[in-house]
């Protein structure tokens, strides 16, 4: 693990989104499309489904250099693939425990259903992330 | 040896979209670093012939094997570049896209310098995924010739016509021993010379002679397997147990002593165990309620022991078909004991139940008890619709027709009683059709009264020798008591009781309020997010006549495309397992939605997890689930999302 050289002064957090492509990824395409702005500081990573985000990935996320990850799922009802929101909330609630565990603050990852119609939903939750991840400031995780 | 990796990165302008914020030139530099990077270039309109030709040249003359572009969301060009990738003689899965229009210049737009940074990181990103990319190859499937109808309402039957008349084999099938659904019970219909009953009836004779169509009543889906273009279902039929050798089946009506509710007029009546469900019903043939005969056998004595068999077995029988269409329609909201006093007396009724009394083929008020001439007359609007809760499954969508057929009724009412008062209590009139809003006006004229009620405030029916009705006039600001002969309880619908059943059979999703989640409420109305599977009708919401046959003949006409095409285009991006990690614990398994996965025994006796690709969709879900990452999704495993990650600070 490398340790990142962070300017307190300047800080600007960085952020992983892992978004499902029915919803959560057409809902920030929605944002785009109707010329909504949110800071440049969230960089999304699609899968089909959020069912697909492994609680392994945000672990790798946060060790990797993300100061917050957010997970962008259907809402309940609407998964494409019937229930993988469902999973995804299942295994962020375990995830939450671990990173209690870990010491790393559960305000850093957080998760939200956004349809492809919500992009005021999108552009708050991620808006809502940042001021938080500024807050909180850099995340540090000590090399064993 | 492996081949080497040559990586072809197009940054797009998209006129001045993405140019306008983002410095494009950088974002070209910053690729030509990165490894395996042979070739990094903008272009104005990469979606452009001129920018697709620029991206095949390169991959015939600069040996590129894998491709990323930079522009709009891949919900909007995957697929083009894809086809130009293939075009070019390279598997259109070696493709990657990154989304720095939607994602980045158009909502950073304040932000070039981040924008720029955030363009550059989504393409580092598309760049490490792109490195390891493998091509998938496409697979087809052979479609069976046949369609299946679930539901034979008017949506059903007219998706079933519908299909049959493009020469398609088709088989309807229907769970009541009649056909016709709601629209069969009603008799007079906004704007329309024809009633109710008389469509169906059309329909149901254009259904039944045609020599396409197979119809079988009394017919549920019991399991549903295979996959898109050949899915296997299986069904049970009930029998009639009154063989039609039996010549005068009223007599065995006549003598059955069981009577229970009768269901097609909502209640209002009575009928018997063996019995027809209604003047004009088609199949006409008597049929014995199973689930309500007690086998006294008096019926056997008085028809005849070679005409009935109580004990007649349900046929079971499967089938294959291309594509299903489900027609399953709706069930009318019943109001709950004492809901604007529903069942403490007999003249307060739904508004279903007067459609009954109010159509040719069904009770009179004399045949429920009530005596002419009425002369006040109540209606109360959303009973069962427009909830206001915080309950996730309230019922707070509109239900769509009870305002016209409210109104539609009470000018019929006020043609029966010229002498009568009637009153419509309201929460908003809602006649949103064509030509309903003139309805609206005709019944304004005709000295119908409108009382506005709040939904926090809503009448209450007491029976003091005859039902009283007390409501705040919001208009007026007055609260208003009238005694009734007639209570009408505008009830709305909800989604039928076996969608759950149907839902879990064949996959598909449903929104809080329970009806059909389609595939997209906008671009893919009438097909669902399986494959191969449509809907037709107030399956999916509460829907009018006209709307229902609409939907259905839109239905037909995407669940024909398949059949006439011949084969289908299976899920590349499936699931797939490194059997020599595998260690059969079923996790998996279990986490399929789609029974996709199972656990095979290899030749060596070990067991491994299996995916079928022809039922799995594509989620990866199965792929998080696995704790030895032996389950992974093509272009989506855990090394390429890995290096994604990787690559968000370097």
């Amino acid at each position: 693990m490398s340790a990142k050289v962070v300017d307190q002064t300047n800080y600007e957090p960085k952020i992983i989104m892992f978004a499902c492509n029915w919803c959560a990824y057409a809902g920030l395409d929605l944002a785009g499309t109707s010329r909504l702005t949110y800071p440049a500081n969230i960089t999304v990573v699609r899968t089909m489904c959020s069912g697909r985000i492994d609680p392994s990935f945000v672990v790798k996320a946060l060790t990797d250099g993300a100061d917050g990850v957010l997970i962008g799922m259907c809402n309940y009802g609407d998964c494409h693939y019937i229930n993988g929101n469902y999973k995804a909330m299942k295994r962020f609630l375990f995830l939450q425990k671990m990173l209690d565990d870990f010491g790393i603050e559960r305000a850093r990852v957080r998760i939200e259903g956004i349809s492809a119609s919500e992009a005021l939903k999108a552009k708050r939750v991620i808006t809502e992330l940042v001021e938080e991840l500024r807050r909180l400031g850099p995340l540090k995780i000590e090399e064993e | 040896m492996a081949e080497s990796i040559r990586i072809g990165v197009y940054i797009c302008h998209c006129g001045i979209n993405i140019a306008g914020v983002i410095d494009v030139k950088q974002v070209v530099d910053h690729a030509k670093t990165l490894p395996n990077v042979v070739v990094s270039k903008d272009l104005v309109f990469t979606c452009s012939s001129v920018g697709q030709n620029t991206i095949i040249e390169d991959i015939k003359n600069e040996g590129i094997n894998r491709v990323v572009v930079a522009a709009c969301s891949p919900r909007m060009h995957e697929g083009t570049f894809r086809n130009a990738v293939e075009k070019a003689g390279l598997n259109p899965y070696l493709f990657e896209m990154a989304n720095i229009r939607e994602h980045s210049s158009w909502v950073h737009p304040d932000d070039p310098e981040g924008a720029t940074e955030k363009a550059k990181t989504l393409v580092r990103m598309a760049v490490a995924k792109a490195r390891l990319l493998e091509p998938i190859e496409k697979s087809t499937a052979e479609v069976t010739k046949k369609v299946l109808v679930i539901g034979g309402g008017i949506a059903g039957l007219q998706a079933s016509l519908d299909a049959a008349e493009r020469g398609l084999s088709v088989t309807l099938v229907e769970k009541l021993p009649v056909l016709g659904g709601k629209a069969a019970l009603i008799g007079d219909l906004v704007y329309s010379e024809k009633k109710g009953w008389q469509i169906a009836k059309e329909l149901i004779e254009k259904v039944v002679t045609h020599e396409n169509i197979r119809v079988l009543t009394r017919t549920t889906v019991q399991n549903v397997s295979g996959a898109f273009g050949d899915y296997r279902v299986s069904f049970v039929t009930e029998p009639r147990y009154i063989k039609e050798t039996c010549m005068h089946p009223e007599k065995g009506e006549e003598v059955c002593p069981v009577e229970v509710p009768n269901e097609y007029d909502f209640g209002l009546t009575q009928r018997k165990a063996f019995f027809k469900p209604f003047e004009g019903a088609y199949p006409p043939t008597y049929v014995i309620d199973m689930s309500a005969c007690t086998k006294c056998g008096l019926c056997l004595d008085s028809c005849g022991k070679e005409t009935i068999d109580l004990d007649a077995k349900p046929l079971e029988f499967s089938e294959e078909f291309g594509t299903i269409i489900v027609a399953a329609g709706y069930k009318p909201y019943v109001p709950t004991t004492g809901e604007y006093g529903f069942g403490n007396d007999t003249r307060i009724i739904t508004l279903s139940q007067l459609e009954r009394i109010m159509s040719e083929n069904g009770p009179s008020f004399e045949d429920i008890g009530l005596s002419n001439p009425l002369e006040n007359i109540i209606f109360i609007s959303c009973v069962g619709s427009m909830e206001e809760s915080d309950n996730t499954d309230a019922r707070t969508y509109c239900s769509r027709m009870c305002c016209s057929s409210s109104i539609k009724n009470m000018l019929k009412l006020r043609e029966l009683f010229p002498s009568s008062n009637i009153y419509f209590l309201y929460r908003d009139i809602r006649t949103y059709a064509r030509r309903e809003e003139h309805l609206y006006e005709q019944a304004s004229k005709s000295g119908i009264i409108f009382l506005k009620y709040e939904a926090s405030n809503p009448p209450e029916v007491s029976i003091n020798g005859k039902p009283s009705v007390k409501v705040l006039d919001t208009l007026v600001g007055k609260r208003i008591q009238i005694l009734a002969d007639l209570v009408v309880l505008a009830n709305g619908m909800m989604p039928p009781s076996d969608i759950l059943k149907l839902r879990s059979l064949l996959k598909f999703p449903c929104s809080p309020d329970g009806w059909v989640a389609e595939a997209h409420p906008k671009l893919r109305p009438v097909e669902l997010p399986s494959p191969g599977v449509y809907i037709a009708g107030s399956i999916q919401a509460p829907k009018d006549i006209i709307e229902s046959i609409i939907s259905a003949s839109a239905a037909t006409a995407k669940a024909v495309v398949p059949i006439i095409h011949g084969r289908v285009e299976l899920e590349p991006l499936v699931s797939y397992v490194n059997e020599d990690i595998c260690g059969a614990c079923g996790i998996c398994v279990s986490t399929c939605p789609y029974d996709a996965v199972s656990r095979v025994v290899l030749q060596d006796g070990r067991r491994v997890a299996r995916v079928n690709p022809r039922l799995c969709m594509g989620c990866g879900q199965c792929a998080s689930a696995c704790p030895s990452a032996a389950m992974q999704q093509k272009s989506f495993t855990d090394e390429q999302i890995h290096e994604m990650i990787e690559q968000l600070v370097v």
